[in-house]
């Protein structure tokens, strides 16, 4: 399909389809497709949506041609040369950020699922695509408005008939937006954690057998496996789902005593990765293990090679049978995303770290506007806070209006004489 | 035929500092009203200043204007609202004698040597080639202008009413409207639109026992708005509360349909934060009832002004609903309450100058803009009265900053946002507010008024003189400590710790609640109170003022960068469709002025850079091909 966007997109439209019709829109019409000889490239469809209601929010035609190397190309060289240029990666999307058809949190979220490999995060960007976190925000900033207008009441209407609010009012309103910051910026570990893919890193003694079950979990032959013990070396990393939950698995170089030069630089690696680790894997066929970093969710103990039986703590899991590792995989998943199969309950949530920074600004400046509530704070400088906590939220969407504060003012009390 | 410089049309508060100003820096100026004797008239309440309101009187005073003086010297109590709640938000209010207040206005408009007045009622403006020429008055006198500035208030096809079917033509109760002025400006292309607003009647003090209210006295001391006189004190007169409550709510529940503003009678939009009583009472069912004012007239009269009972009821209704407030039951209505509705011009069509677009050298100002209030005409009269007279000697607009002024934040809310309703200012609409407080009005403006010529003489001098002695305390702060046997009872005496040693005053005066001034006076320091005001906000507010200045300063880099008046921002395809309409219909002066217009996103102001950057580059290279 071939996307023709912007304010000339009929007038060229028409240089390429002959019979070309914008009437009726978002329909789908037959048609030839000629170059400008008048030669016929290729038969096909085209589809009409004139702005504001289209994807980008200006004319857009959509071509559907015949697949293949030529045929596509050849058109994309008609529409060219009847004065189109080939879009900038992610242009349409930035047209309709700019068109007010899409606000930033959806652009990205679009971006994420572009990006997306697990189905989980497919799922999470839909959400948030869907304006799920632009929703979220929404709700904080109406609740900023509600407790600037309160102030703003406080310092601009000093005489009227509803009396002073008191500070009590004042002081549960800040509250209560400040515990949904707080709830927001909750989600943001685990979302980042979908959409990045979490880090499971493999580790564990030299020949615990942790580059046969990176291989078993994988479900092919990544790492080289041998009985010589120290044969990984270096970090394997590779993109999995476990039940549609992305993991960046890592199989690691196992951590013992060791004389050989290369396979102690493995080892430091090892120790890095399991220290940045989501989530480690420790994997241990019953003999002592080395000293392994602790990690944001810590550690899951398996015991490897139980089909050789064996004794010791962890899940027995066996490489070679595939004993074990359907609850493996289960385990993992529980322990990095808290819930088992099925995202559809996923909530909006802060997946970038841009998002946890403006969060995390508007959680300071509610710490200081309580502060200013308290005795010997003024409801001036209060509001002045709140005034920050507002605009690091205004950094995620657009930006809030004197308009709306005094509308919740006008609104919510009987002024004036 | 007569020949001035800059003619004002009318004489309100807007048109007194209008012809104030202009005469100030030199320039013949006329002041052209209907009727001389109101020159001055406080049509509405008889009260100045207010929150943000009060910050503007100080500012116009500090530009030379007379709003400040007049307030003073009609003064019959004063109150500092919002004192409980810090410096930066102190607004100092000030009930007038009506009459005392006209005849200053009357008498410091006099002192303008180069300001003549003439009755007349203006009907034609006469334009050649785009600009002004002069005016004609329906008397048939001819005046020759360079600049003209009107300030019509609520006069422009005024229409009052009380009850149905009872509309009469007046610009207030007692004057008639001024229509052909309105035709006029029409013919020129300029658009015109409604707006209403209200007045609550006024009684006869002698038919009410007063003892029966709550009385709300002054505040002591002898606060000044001016900078520049101190005028001697007046005889202090109290205020009486009294309230309108379920009796008030029938009667006027019943007669609804019999009031102007629901029968249907008057389409124009009014003020949401001066509502009259049928709106209070069908917007806020529930409220149990609605505080009222008592406002003395004047020292000389017992008239009073209900004010909160702002009506269009018909004047039967009126008395009933007088009579149904708690100790008002045999009052006699002097003057019945009524609604106005009156032609504006929406604002978007002026520059920033206060020049309109379509007309070069046609100033407006004041209600006639579409606000409410004293205050709002006074400080708009004024820019635009400067500017006029700057027009006819060709010099640049002055155009206050929204971070200098709340004038500034004034009219660059008119210009660049518009009105839907009637415009009142509020501390909230000011990004800077800590910064634009009346305690420092004169610090934020005696530059202006000296450079433009609007303050002289002797007054320039002590006004100089009054900034360094309050910097002199500032620097006092910082250099003299207090011990600790004079500063612990001041520190204990705002429930703060003591002091172990000699300390800096400039430290301890940071804590809430502790003042500069009583800890300079415990180090021997005997200078007034008041001198040490500005320091000691300076030194409490100082982490927040920082900010503020250092926020303003990247907003002057937004209102440095132009943007040229041709810009074909409907082809600045990376801006929003919204802002491309907004844009092209009303360009703006600046980028500030491109970011305040709503709707206008940050992403739109950044692409905005980009395109006109882009444009001017391709300007050049045109021009360099020839």
């Amino acid at each position: 399909m071939i996307r023709l966007s912007g304010a000339g997109a009929f007038e060229i439209a028409a240089r390429v389809i002959p019979t070309f019709r914008a009437d009726p829109p978002r329909t789908a019409h037959y048609a030839a497709f000629r170059d400008a000889s008048g030669a016929l490239l290729d038969r096909g469809i085209y589809l009409v949506f004139p702005g504001p209601r289209s994807e980008t929010g200006e004319d857009v035609v959509e071509f559907q041609c015949h697949g293949g190397l030529s045929v596509p190309a050849r058109l994309v060289a008609a529409i060219e040369a009847a004065g189109a240029r080939p879009a900038h990666p992610g242009e349409f999307t930035r047209r309709a950020v700019t068109n007010g058809k899409l606000d930033l949190l959806q652009a990205e979220a679009l971006g994420d699922l572009i990006d997306a490999e697990a189905p989980a995060q497919a799922a999470a960007a839909l959400t948030q695509l869907e304006g799920g976190l632009s929703r979220r925000i929404g709700e904080l900033r109406a609740a900023l408005i509600e407790l600037l207008a309160l102030l703003a009441y406080d310092v601009d209407f000093p005489e009227e008939d509803d009396g002073p609010v008191s500070r009590d009012r004042i002081e549960a309103a800040r509250a209560a937006v400040a515990a949904g910051v707080e709830r927001l910026l909750g989600t943001a570990p685990l979302a980042e954690r979908v959409r990045r893919g979490a880090l499971v890193v493999l580790a564990g003694p030299p020949n615990a057998g942790k580059s046969s079950l990176f291989n078993a979990l994988l479900g092919r032959e990544r790492a080289l496996v041998t009985e010589v013990a120290g044969t990984t070396r270096d970090a394997i990393e590779a993109h999995v789902d476990f039940h549609g939950w992305p993991i960046r698995l890592v199989d690691t170089a196992g951590l013992g005593e060791t004389s050989d030069r290369i396979e102690a630089l493995g080892q430091e690696m090892s120790r890095r990765f399991a220290d940045g680790a989501d989530l480690v894997v420790v994997c241990d066929d019953g003999s002592a293990g080395g000293r392994l970093g602790d990690s944001a969710i810590g550690r899951l103990v398996v015991r490897t090679k139980a089909d050789l039986g064996g004794e010791g703590e962890g899940l027995p899991v066996s490489a070679l049978t595939g004993e074990g590792l359907p609850e493996l995989k289960r385990a993992i998943v529980e322990r990095l995303f808290q819930r088992g199969a099925g995202f559809a309950d996923l909530e909006p949530a802060l997946t970038r770290e841009r998002h946890r920074e403006a969060l995390t600004g508007a959680r300071e400046a509610l710490a200081r506007t309580a502060e200013q509530l308290g005795p010997g704070g003024e409801s001036v400088l209060a509001a002045h806070h709140v005034q920050e906590a507002v605009r690091a939220l205004d950094s995620l969407v657009g930006s809030v209006d004197v308009e709306e504060v005094l509308d919740r003012v006008f609104s919510s009390f009987c002024v004036g004489k | 035929m007569d020949q001035y410089d800059v003619i004002v049309i009318g004489g309100g508060h807007a048109g007194a500092e209008a012809a104030r100003a202009a005469a100030a820096t030199g320039v013949r100026t006329l002041l052209l009203t209907q009727n001389l004797e109101t020159i001055g008239q406080m049509s509405c309440n008889p009260a100045i200043g207010g929150i943000a309101k009060g910050t503007v009187v100080r500012e116009v005073d500090a530009l030379g204007g007379i709003m400040g003086r007049a307030t003073d010297r009609a003064m019959i109590q004063f109150r500092m609202l919002n004192r409980s709640k810090g410096p930066a938000v102190w607004s100092p209010r000030a009930q007038c004698d009506r009459g005392l207040y006209r005849r200053a206005v009357r008498h410091l408009l006099e002192r303008e040597a180069r300001l003549s007045f003439a009755q007349g009622t203006a009907v034609e403006l006469l334009l050649d080639a785009g600009a002004i020429v002069g005016a004609r008055t329906r008397e048939g006198h001819t005046f020759a202008a360079r600049a003209i500035v009107v300030t019509a208030g609520t006069f422009l096809r005024g229409r009052i009413h009380l009850g149905l079917d009872s509309g009469v033509g007046a610009g207030r109760a007692g004057d008639p409207p001024s229509v052909e002025l309105s035709q006029a400006i029409a013919k020129y292309g300029l658009t015109i639109e409604r707006f209403k607003t209200g007045t609550p009647p006024r009684i006869d003090g002698r038919s009410v026992d007063l003892s029966r209210f709550p009385r709300q006295d002054g505040d002591p001391g002898g606060y000044r708005f001016s900078h520049h006189e101190r005028s001697a004190p007046l005889p202090q007169l109290p205020c009486y509360l009294a309230w309108a409550e379920g009796a008030v709510k029938e009667v006027v529940a019943a007669s609804l349909g019999e009031s102007a503003l629901y029968g249907g009678e008057i389409s124009g939009r009014g003020p949401r934060y001066c509502p009259s009583i049928e709106d209070k009472i069908v917007k806020f069912r529930d409220a149990e009832r609605h505080q009222l004012f008592l406002e003395p007239e004047g020292l000389e009269t017992t008239e009073l002004y209900v004010n909160g009972l702002s009506t269009s009821l018909p004047l039967t209704v009126q008395e009933r609903m007088v009579h149904a407030v708690p100790g008002l039951e045999s009052a006699r209505i002097t003057r019945p309450g009524y609604a106005i509705e009156y032609d504006y011009l929406p604002p978007t069509q002026l520059h920033h100058s206060l020049e309109s677009r379509a007309i070069r050298r046609l100033y407006f100002a004041g209600q006639v803009n579409g606000t409410t209030g004293y205050e709002e005409a006074a400080g708009q009269g004024l820019m635009a009265g400067l500017n006029a007279a700057r027009a006819t000697r060709a010099l640049e607009p002055i155009v206050l900053r929204r971070d200098q002024a709340m004038i500034g934040v004034l009219i660059d809310d008119l210009v660049t946002r518009g009105v839907d309703e009637p415009y009142r200012l509020f501390t909230s609409r000011a990004e800077y507010r800590l910064l634009l407080r009346q305690d420092n009005a004169l610090r934020r403006l005696l530059p202006l008024a000296e450079t433009t010529g609007l303050l002289g003489g002797e007054e320039l001098i002590a006004a100089g003189a009054r900034l360094r002695s309050e910097e002199a305390v500032l620097n006092l702060a910082g250099t003299v400590s207090i011990a600790p046997i004079a500063a612990n009872p001041i520190l204990e005496a705002a429930a703060g710790r003591g002091v172990a040693h000699p300390t800096r005053v400039r430290e301890l005066a940071r804590r809430s609640g502790v003042s500069l001034a009583t800890l300079l006076q415990a180090t021997g320091w005997s200078g007034p109170d008041e001198s040490a005001e500005w320091a000691d906000i300076e030194l409490k507010y100082e982490g927040y003022l920082e900010r503020e200045r250092a926020a303003a300063g990247r907003l002057e880099t937004l209102e440095d960068f132009h943007l040229d008046p041709q810009l074909p921002y409907t082809t600045f395809h990376t801006l929003s469709m919204e802002a491309r309409q907004k844009l092209a219909a009303n360009p703006p002066g600046t980028l500030g002025a491109a970011g305040r217009v709503p709707g206008i996103s940050p992403a739109d102001i950044q692409n905005l850079v980009i395109e006109v950057t882009k444009w001017r580059r391709n300007l050049e290279h045109c021009l360099a091909q020839g």
